[in-house]
């Protein structure tokens, strides 16, 4: 085997820690981003008899909560929450088999975002996801010039919870409400909630072409489509905004 | 006689040495045969292919002779013109130029200072106010409009471009119809589709979409311009961290390579029509996630794509007079001043986005004649100190002598006019003329300027006959996509 990384050495070397040091570790590992690293203390606490849900709740999202009070404190950045994220989804992709046998979901709901027709701008609808992803949520991302028939086709292949829709230009926010009014006439608009943003949209625009809520950026809306979930009746995950 | 004597005529500023210029060219070339771009434009793959570039599927990997070819071809300089003819705005080396930005969705009303959607009349105002600034040299639409239906809101937002300025005309369009539109539009009231070509007063804007992907309604423009010799601004917006590197010279790697790919395409079809390189070069702030127009990354890459224009002897799009902040205030001044400080300084030659807040999103009258100010100022600074026997005074220091002064000597009266910058809304005043006259700040009296300029400002009229044309067009253009 060829020379290991230190921390990963130092990691696999944890053959005897109690519960509390790995998911100290784990904790430790996810806020400094380490995806390689949060996979591997996963998947060793598994082996040594921690229960995935314990590893979910006291580690992972744990983790999170606190990635996301030091980017709120202005100590992490946007990069820094990105590579967590990746570190949160390294440590839950171990932990899915389990945690689904065990009957406890780790999914806050699955979004199905997208830019909508005519509109080409792509990189804030990309924060969006992956400020959604670190909140726990599947994301789908649709691309960009999705216009809205494909997200009702969307909508009937993945069934999302939430459908996310982002305008970047005054001339294309008007294929938003087209989306809305299809998904409605198509009867898939109770099925889901609909979150929209982007430069020119603002909240009395939400309101008046029928979506349920606005963000005015990606941890707004991250942290709006957890309360979406939350008052969805049959999910109930614990809180990690 | 003397020998080895060197003069300033103006001030200097190098980001980049010629050395690291040529090191991020050959960076850029090295990219574009390595990665390539993505081209979605089925035309311009078969035309870039059969000019020798290696096609696959939409990537479009191109050998550097083929850039360096369209490097070649393309002019050193281009000229604007105003609507009646003049031959203003001359890009060629460092010479500098400000005018507006396009497109916001909003605009700080002047009136109620509310922040609100810009409409059709927001435009004619702006391009009035344009009109009047001295230091505005040519004009973009400042808002995109709101108050038109949006398959056509292109035109009309041009036609109330057309009438209310004379000054050279940076245009943006949905697509192939609205530029040809709005080339019959600039037709009508030049004389002819040849008087545009020859003294061309309109550009047009296309953007690549960072990074490195080429969209097809972008290419189809640079196709069209460069088919009808219009000349094209082809800009990319970048982020450096998000859609660029995170280091500024690998930002301006990516972002010139997809200037430069297009670039090729439009040399293919338009061997030696006008091109603009461009650049909106610019980092995502990585706690808010905007993309900064104020900070000091971004006006390094400004100056940084100038000096790379420069070395490649093309006519350079920079970007400056534009702010992060949400309102004029404290931030907005210091954001302006020092970019624009800095754009005139590396010769950005059509230097955009003045009056510009909130990262691009809003529009200020107040900020536009804030910036006119302070261009004023540059011009000034970016003057230098000119030194010779008349202006060494050697003579008129003789004359006065210890002690007396020099008010009233006739080098003075020769000299303080062209000398000194006078100023219009930066304010002079003792303590109390500043009190008596009512103790107005900086942002009340620009606002003031700006609304004496609008009811008293008339701009030369476009004859009836063209204005009728222009209407008919846009007539059609609404009959035919409506
Ligand atoms: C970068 C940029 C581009 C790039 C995009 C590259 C890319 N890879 O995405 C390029 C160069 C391609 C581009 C093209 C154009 N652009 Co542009 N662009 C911008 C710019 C400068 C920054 C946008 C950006 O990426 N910001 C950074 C990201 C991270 O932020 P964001 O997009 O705002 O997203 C955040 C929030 O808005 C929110 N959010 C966004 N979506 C959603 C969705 C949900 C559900 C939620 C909750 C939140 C949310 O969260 C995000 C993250 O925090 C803006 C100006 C500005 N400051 O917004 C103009 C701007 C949006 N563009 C504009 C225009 C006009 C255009 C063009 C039409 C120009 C032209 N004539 O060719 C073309 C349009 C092409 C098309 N058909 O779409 C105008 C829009 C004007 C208007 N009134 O509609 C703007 C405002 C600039 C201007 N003043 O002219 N553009």
């Amino acid at each position: 085997m060829g020379a290991m990384h230190p921390i990963l050495s130092e990691a696999a070397s944890g053959f005897f820690r109690n519960q509390d040091s790995f998911l100290e570790d784990i904790k430790e590992n996810l806020i400094a981003g380490r995806a390689s690293v949060v996979k591997l203390l996963t998947e060793q606490a598994l082996r040594r008899g921690v229960p995935p849900e314990v590893i979910v709740e006291e580690s992972l999202l744990d983790a999170m909560k606190e990635v996301n009070r030091c980017f709120s404190a202005r100590i992490m950045a946007i990069p820094d929450v990105l590579l967590s994220s990746r570190a949160l989804h390294a440590g839950l992709y171990v932990l899915k088999p389990y945690l689904t046998a065990a009957g406890v979901g780790v999914n806050r709901g699955r979004v199905l975002i997208g830019t909508v027709a005519g509109d080409l701008h792509d990189i804030g609808k990309r924060l969006v996801a992956i400020m959604m992803e670190s909140k726990g949520f599947e994301v789908i991302d649709m691309g960009i010039d999705v216009p809205p028939e494909e997200f009702v086709r969307g909508v009937n292949v993945h069934n999302p919870d939430i459908v996310a829709m982002s305008a970047l230009l005054t001339t294309t926010m008007g294929s938003m409400k087209t989306t809305i009014d299809l998904l409605t006439e198509s009867n898939l608009r109770r099925r889901v909630k609909v979150i929209i943003g982007g430069g020119p949209v603002t909240q009395e625009f939400a309101q008046d072409i029928g979506a349920d809520a606005y963000g005015y950026d990606a941890v707004s809306g991250a942290q709006i489509a957890v309360s979406m979930m939350d008052q969805m009746p049959h999910v109930g995950p614990s809180d990690t905004s | 006689m003397r020998s080895n004597y060197t003069v300033n005529a103006s001030t200097h500023l190098r980001v980049l040495s010629d050395s690291q210029l040529e090191e991020i060219h050959y960076a850029v070339l090295e990219v574009l045969e390595r990665t390539g771009v993505d081209v979605y434009h089925d035309g311009a793959l078969d035309l870039l292919k059969k000019a020798g570039a290696y096609v696959s599927g939409n990537n479009v990997r191109i050998p550097s002779a083929m850039v360096e070819a369209a490097l070649k071809s393309s002019p050193s300089r281009v000229t604007l013109c105003t609507r009646d003819k003049r031959r203003t705005v001359l890009l060629e080396g460092y010479n500098f130029h400000f005018g507006t930005g396009s497109d916001c969705p909003f605009i700080i009303d002047l009136y109620t200072g509310q922040r609100r959607k810009f409409t059709k009349k927001d435009v004619a105002e702006g391009m009035k106010l344009c009109d009047a600034l001295p230091n505005i040299d040519f004009v973009m639409s400042m808002g995109l409009i709101s108050d038109i239906a949006p398959p056509v809101s292109d035109r009309h937002q041009f036609e109330a471009m057309l009438l209310n300025t004379t000054k050279p005309i940076v245009f943006t369009a949905h697509n192939r119809a609205g530029c040809e539109d709005i080339l019959a539009m600039s037709a009508a009231v030049a004389g002819g589709i040849e008087e545009v070509v020859k003294d061309p007063f309109i550009c047009l804007y296309a953007e690549p979409i960072s990074p490195l992907k080429h969209m097809y309604e972008a290419v189809d423009k640079l196709i069209w311009a460069g088919e009808n010799r219009i000349p094209v601004v082809y800009t990319p917006c970048i982020m450096s961290g998000a859609t660029a590197p995170a280091t500024l010279a690998g930002a301006m790697v990516s972002a010139t390579a997809e200037t430069l790919a297009g670039l090729c395409i439009h040399q293919i079809v338009g061997e030696g029509a006008p091109f603009i390189m461009g650049g909106v070069y610019g980092i995502m702030d990585m706690h808010t996630t905007i993309f900064t127009y104020g900070s000091p990354e971004f006006m390094l890459m400004q100056s940084a794509v100038s000096e790379l224009a420069h070395f490649y002897r093309k006519p350079v799009f920079s970007t400056a007079g534009c702010s992060d902040s949400k309102v004029l205030d404290e931030q907005a001044a210091i954001e302006a001043a020092l970019s624009i400080l800095l754009a005139a300084q590396s010769g950005g030659n059509l230097i955009h986005d003045v009056g510009y807040l909130e990262s691009g999103i809003v529009s200020s009258f107040d900020m536009l004649v804030m910036c006119d100010e302070i261009i004023g100022m540059v011009k000034r600074i970016v003057r230098g100190i000119e030194v010779d026997d008349e202006t060494l005074a050697v003579d008129v220091i003789h004359k006065v002598g210890p002690g007396g002064h020099f008010l009233a000597e006739e080098h003075t009266m020769r000299h303080f006019r062209s000398q000194t910058w006078f100023p219009s809304v930066i304010n002079r005043q003792r303590y109390e003329e500043w009190v008596n006259s009512g103790s107005l700040t900086l942002r009340e009296r620009v606002t003031s300027k700006a609304k004496a300029i609008l009811a008293e400002h008339v701009p030369k009229e476009v004859s009836g006959k063209a204005v009728d044309e222009v209407q008919r067009i846009i007539r059609s253009a609404e009959d035919r996509e409506l």
